[in-house]
């Protein structure tokens, strides 16, 4: 589904990931874990070109989604197609939920007509166990949502544009237990529809959730295995430091 | 109360407030006379006839409605304009230069703003705004003449002199927007300029609050505009190619003469006590705007 061939990204003349090849299959969920300053995040933001925003940075290498070169189509195509979910829950705060979920099929010009936008809005928050909660509120501020709410409501506007990856950048480290538990068993579902690429700094959490792990350290991409085989028989000696705590 | 007395700071605190306080209760009981002795229509005629004591600021008080409303409107465009170039699309490196060049346009005394209107603003805006457009709308705006000064020109020239306000307050808004929030903005294939037009919404309370702030600094200017707004007393005072009044320019342009008669002192007391009244709300309004996100 998602292949990163030779990846080279510099912020300025610093080398922030240094020759990444990975290969992600359709519908799991790979977790790219790593102490913080490894690179997880660069890489997640390599993925939908969002890293290209930023001045300074220079990206060399090749990702192909879905058999697409994304460096070689345009940025708006390639970020309808993957969904992104931030460390922060950041719904726009001055826009209702409703209009949260609709932005993406609006922007992107999905729907032709009203109904088909309540349609898949619908369908949006129903896929993020968010529908219950909100269907007599949709024209509510966003910003009234608790903090789980508002992070399964991104969920959702990532959803609503019917995307095939969505990329998940920590999006439990500002939740409690209860709220992260109900975005882990989340990611599990969504994985039947979509590939799920996951960043943590937990090993715990990539642990749980994952079918494969994908251990980053200072810039390189230092193992990849199936979840099973990481946790139970790393092959390095990093990342077994890494998964028992004793670097990170 | 007794904590304030004791701290020297508070002392001067007490000092500020008591000379702000002072000087609203004289604004108040000056203004009374003319307000027994013309009642109502202080406000609502146009006649300023000291020798027959007759004072009527509607003209004044339409002259600043007016410079007020059209810059506010003009300076809309030009502040939003401005500041999203700065915020989001000029380069980081540069950003930091137009910031100061903007902040620059603030310290600038209004006296050289006024002279520049006078000298420069007014005949090009005669030239190439005034004199064609009233070939075809003089029923409308009136008759421009030489040098140009006018209800208009004071009115574009307040407009340039806001800008580097209100702009500055839209682009600090801008610019508070968290960069999680763009990067979810951008991550659902918005463009840039799609990107831009969220983030204007968004900061819609930074903008009213910004232009508020600036129409109170428009109706209060004084010198700037009794520089090129003509100085006459025009009762069709929206025909805005013509030269009239506003309240501050008035009280400027007539403070000499005011011991001479009678209700004259009153009666800009009274007119400065409007204007006063009419800024302070606007800023407030437009500061409550602004603190409330």
């Amino acid at each position: 589904m998602i292949t990163i061939k030779d990846l080279n990204v510099w912020y300025r003349d610093n080398k922030i990931l240094d020759n990444i090849n990975l290969d992600v299959p359709r519908n799991v969920i790979l977790t790219i874990m790593g102490p913080s300053g490894s690179g997880k995040s660069t890489l997640l933001r390599a993925i939908n070109r969002l890293i290209e925003i930023y001045p300074g940075v220079r990206v060399e290498g090749e990702i192909y989604v879905d058999g697409v070169n994304v460096f070689k189509a345009r940025t708006e195509d390639v970020r309808r197609n993957i969904g992104m979910v931030f460390q922060i829950p950041n719904p726009i705060p001055n826009m209702s939920i409703f209009d949260n979920v609709a932005l993406g099929p609006k922007l992107n010009k999905l729907v032709k007509s009203e109904s088909e936008l309540r349609d898949i809005v619908k369908w949006a928050l129903e896929k993020a166990y968010l529908w219950d909660e909100v269907k007599n509120r949709l024209k509510e501020p966003a910003a009234k949502l608790s903090g789980g709410q508002q992070q399964r409501l991104c969920i959702a506007r990532a959803l609503a544009m019917k995307p095939k990856v969505i990329l998940m950048d920590e999006p439990t480290s500002n939740l409690d237990p209860v709220a992260t538990n109900r975005i882990e068993e989340l990611m599990v579902e969504l994985k039947k529809i979509v590939t799920v690429v996951l960043v943590t700094h937990n090993p715990a959490q990539a642990a749980r959730v994952s079918d494969y792990v994908a251990f980053l350290y200072k810039g390189r991409l230092v193992e990849v295995g199936s979840s099973s085989q990481i946790f139970t028989s790393p092959k390095n000696e990093l990342t077994e430091k890494y998964i028992t705590g004793r670097i990170g | 109360m007794s904590r304030l007395i004791e701290h020297p700071l508070g002392i001067v605190m007490l000092l500020v407030i008591s000379i702000i306080s002072v000087m609203i209760i004289f604004l108040i009981i000056q203004s009374i006379p003319i307000l027994l002795y013309r009642g109502l229509e202080f406000l609502t005629t146009s006649s300023w006839n000291p020798v027959k004591e007759e004072y009527g600021i509607l003209f004044a008080l339409g002259g600043s409605v007016v410079v007020g409303l059209i810059s506010v409107a003009l300076g809309a465009v030009l502040s939003i304009s401005l500041a999203v170039f700065v915020a989001e699309i000029s380069p980081v490196r540069l950003r930091s230069i137009f910031v100061t060049l903007n902040d620059i346009g603030a310290a600038v005394p209004t006296v050289i703003y006024g002279l520049w209107g006078l000298i420069y603003l007014a005949p090009f805006l005669y030239d190439y705004v005034m004199a064609p457009l009233s070939t075809f709308l003089s029923n409308v705006l009136g008759v421009p003449s030489r040098p140009g000064t006018s209800i208009f020109t004071a009115s574009v020239l307040m407009a340039i002199m806001i800008v580097p306000f209100s702009s500055a307050i839209i682009r600090e808004g801008l610019l508070s927007i968290p960069t999680h929030l763009r990067e979810a903005i951008i991550s659902i294939g918005a463009t840039k300029w799609e990107l831009i037009w969220i983030q204007v919404k968004m900061v819609k309370n930074y903008i009213i609050g910004g232009l508020l702030i600036g129409f109170g600094r428009a109706v209060g200017e004084t010198v700037a505009v009794a520089m090129v707004v003509g100085n006459v007393i025009q009762p069709e005072f929206y025909k805005i190619f013509l030269p009239g009044y506003t309240v501050s320019s008035l009280i400027a342009d007539q403070y000499q003469n005011a011991e001479a008669y009678t209700y004259m002192v009153s009666a800009l007391f009274a007119a400065s006590l409007f204007i006063f009244i009419v800024g302070l709300l606007a800023n407030m309004v437009g500061l409550s705007m602004v603190r409330r996100k």
